[in-house]
């Protein structure tokens, strides 16, 4: 009997875990639309007209970790009112008006309105279905992905949600809104490495500057001066150097040409120096130097953040650079040229070398006078 | 040995400002006509001590050289991964050191060690200088300032490693080679303080500086701190190395910059004139160098058929 028992309990066991291993992860959102019907198969694709393989798959359980979790598919994907939906032509587009999520401080529909109202009005613009050399400028999800929420903590520290729900007594608010406001306290942006990168994926592209130059030159539009060469020659500076190794302090690329004062709004509003708006710009230039370089002036302010060598842009540097190398060339070929000279010229007057105690003067010379032993 | 008319006047300086009495005149006199003609027999044969026989560098000067290598190595070693980022051997480089967190650091505070050393050669230069004129002891051949003089004797060199000449130039406590590297070491550090220094206090510099060149100059010190390095670099690895440690005579090492002493054989060959100054300075070095002589059978007085036979 006692045996039958522990027969039992072992096959329970047993089915317990075969059951928690085969088992799916369950999904973190809410899938009422149906949409995973279809997209949860990872082969779920096809292949366009010019030869873009696209991928429609939907990861659920990574989809459910991040910012957009909780935003239903049709949320964004608002044109499809059907399923099987019809072939999607524009796609998302960022600054649709979400229905399902409210502004907390508002009441109104949440929406990336207010950001996209800047975006249009940078230089970076481009509709969600760029033509022309349109294409060539970034999207929203140029910069942003879709981000995992609040990758630092799986879990809100107890020792603080205590404390929140002593009066918010529902926990489950209590821990949303705790992730919520963490996540946008701690330092969330891009490393200055990371905007370096970013902002070179384009402005370092030869084939797309190339692209832009001869357009703006057909059009007899205006570029800036350093526009060929902005993140080769940054990532030349100082400036560029250290940041390139990881380090922090010194300024990227949003750090001079985003408003410091209006950060997040500013790099979505991004202008060319040309611009009075811009804080590089002749007038705004020194106030952004000062916000690093205390002591600034106005000569400090004419200084090149963007050095270049060119013979067309920097005849100066250009020169003194070529000169620069000659000498060193020039230098070391003659010293080279030198120290063999003089060791051909000591080797034949009888000197050797000799790694202990004793006269250098050991071999026979060819010139005679050698040393009397 | 028949003196030169320029190994004369250094001989006949060197005792006045020692004050050499008419014994000892007499002495060095005789010790330099037993000498034999040909300088090469005298310096293949004298005996030397590698570790140094002769004084030639005060405690100072050697205190001033271990500060400036030591830094100099370990600027370059440190800044030259930040110049020439990009290059794949940069950034491991840099990652032995901690990265430029820790680089930085480092860089900036052997930079304040290598200006000190500076200020310390400058000071004990100035003051021994001046000591000197105050007791009429400066001899203006016997320093470092170049002389015409020192291109003659680079062209005679030049020769008679060639083969054409028969003898090395007589050159003074401070040759032609030193010289040079000695202005060149002076010129790179001024350049890379400056500079280095321009990438510290930018704002200080342009500042100072008139608005239609402080943008010039800002480049140029950009340029020119990595350039300098560079060269400095080369010119020490390829010149300053190879005199000191790999040019035959010299292998493995002179012990100058260390014992602060040089060799017997080394003093003459290459720094006649400073070893005549030594027979007058030195008694002993008298004594040794007779010894010598007639151990090997040198000496021009007793023997100068034979000297003659061997300098054919």
């Amino acid at each position: 009997m006692a045996n039958n028992k522990k027969k039992h309990l072992t096959i329970f066991g047993l089915l317990v875990i075969a059951l928690t291993c085969l088992s799916q992860p369950a999904f973190a959102f809410e899938d009422d639309e149906g949409c995973l019907l279809c997209h949860k198969y990872p082969k779920m694709g096809r292949i366009t007209e010019d030869g873009t393989r696209r991928s429609y798959y939907v990861m659920p359980h990574v989809f459910g970790e991040t910012v957009h979790r909780n935003v239903p598919c049709t949320g964004c994907h608002n044109y499809i009112k059907q399923l099987p939906h019809r072939p999607v032509k524009e796609g998302v587009t960022c600054n649709t008006e979400c229905h399902s999520i409210k502004n907390p401080a508002t009441g109104k529909n949440f929406s990336h309105q207010p950001i996209y109202d800047k975006y249009e009005q940078s230089s970076h613009f481009r509709p969600k279905l760029a033509e022309g050399h349109d294409q060539d400028k970034p999207y929203c999800v140029t910069c942003h992905r879709n981000p995992i929420y609040n990758p630092q903590e799986t879990e809100a520290p107890k020792h603080i949600t205590n404390r929140c729900v002593v009066c918010h007594e529902d926990k489950n608010f209590v821990e949303t809104w705790y992730k919520h406001t963490s996540r946008r306290i701690k330092d969330i942006k891009r490393s200055s490495r990371d905007i370096v990168a970013l902002c070179s994926s384009c402005h370092g592209d030869k084939r797309l500057i190339e692209r832009h130059l001869k357009a703006a030159k057909a059009e007899g539009r205006e570029l800036g001066r350093k526009y060929p060469k902005a993140a080769e020659s940054y990532k030349n500076s100082f400036h560029g150097k250290v940041t390139g190794y990881g380090f922090k302090e010194a300024a990227n690329c949003l750090d001079c040409h985003a408003d410091a004062s209006n950060y997040y709004l500013s790099v979505h509003n991004l202008k060319p120096s040309r611009d009075p708006a811009s804080p590089v710009s002749d007038g705004n230039r020194l106030n952004t130097c000062k916000r690093c370089h205390t002591y600034a002036d106005e000569n400090y302010a004419a200084l090149d953040p963007h050095p270049t060598s060119g013979k067309e842009d920097n005849p100066f540097s250009y020169y003194a650079n070529l000169i620069y190398g000659w000498v060193g060339d020039v230098v070391f070929l003659a010293l080279i040229a030198l120290a063999a000279f003089e060791t051909v010229g000591r080797r034949r007057d009888g000197v050797g070398w000799r790694l202990w105690h004793g006269s250098s003067w050991w071999r026979p010379s060819k010139r005679g006078r050698d040393r009397v032993e | 040995m028949k003196l030169s008319d320029e190994a004369r006047r250094v001989l006949e300086t060197s005792m006045r400002i020692n004050k050499t009495g008419d014994a000892e005149r007499r002495e060095i006199e005789d010790v330099i006509a037993r000498m034999p003609d040909d300088r090469v027999l005298l310096y293949k044969n004298v005996v030397s001590n590698p570790i140094g026989d002769l004084p030639r560098y005060s405690i100072h000067i050697r205190i001033q050289h271990m500060l400036t290598f030591v830094t100099f190595l370990m600027l370059a070693f440190t800044g030259l991964p930040i110049a020439f980022f990009g290059h794949y051997w940069a950034e491991p480089l840099n990652s032995v050191l901690g990265g430029v967190d820790v680089t930085r650091i480092i860089h900036r505070t052997l930079a304040a060690a290598m200006i000190f050393a500076m200020v310390y050669h400058i000071i004990t230069i100035i003051l021994g200088t001046a000591i000197k004129l105050k007791n009429k002891t400066f001899e203006l051949k016997r320093s470092i300032i170049p002389t015409l003089k020192d291109a003659r004797d680079f062209k005679h060199d030049l020769l008679y490693f060639a083969g054409k000449l028969d003898q090395r130039p007589e050159m003074d406590k401070f040759m032609y080679k030193q010289k040079l590297h000695y202005f060149a070491a002076a010129f790179g550090n001024f350049v890379m303080v400056i500079s280095g220094s321009s990438f510290l206090f930018p704002e200080f510099w342009a500042s100072i500086l008139p608005a239609s060149i402080a943008s010039y100059f800002q480049e140029m010190m950009r340029l020119s701190h990595p350039h300098e390095a560079l060269l400095a670099l080369l010119v020490i690895a390829f010149w300053h190395w190879y005199n000191v440690h790999l040019a035959p005579g010299r292998f493995p090492m002179q012990w100058t910059f260390l014992t602060g002493k040089i060799t017997r054989e080394h003093q003459i060959e290459e720094h006649f004139l400073e070893y005549l100054r030594c027979l007058v300075e030195i008694p002993s070095e008298r004594k040794e160098l007779l010894e010598m002589l007639a151990a090997r059978e040198l000496d021009q007085l007793d023997n100068t058929g034979a000297q003659g036979a061997q300098s054919q």
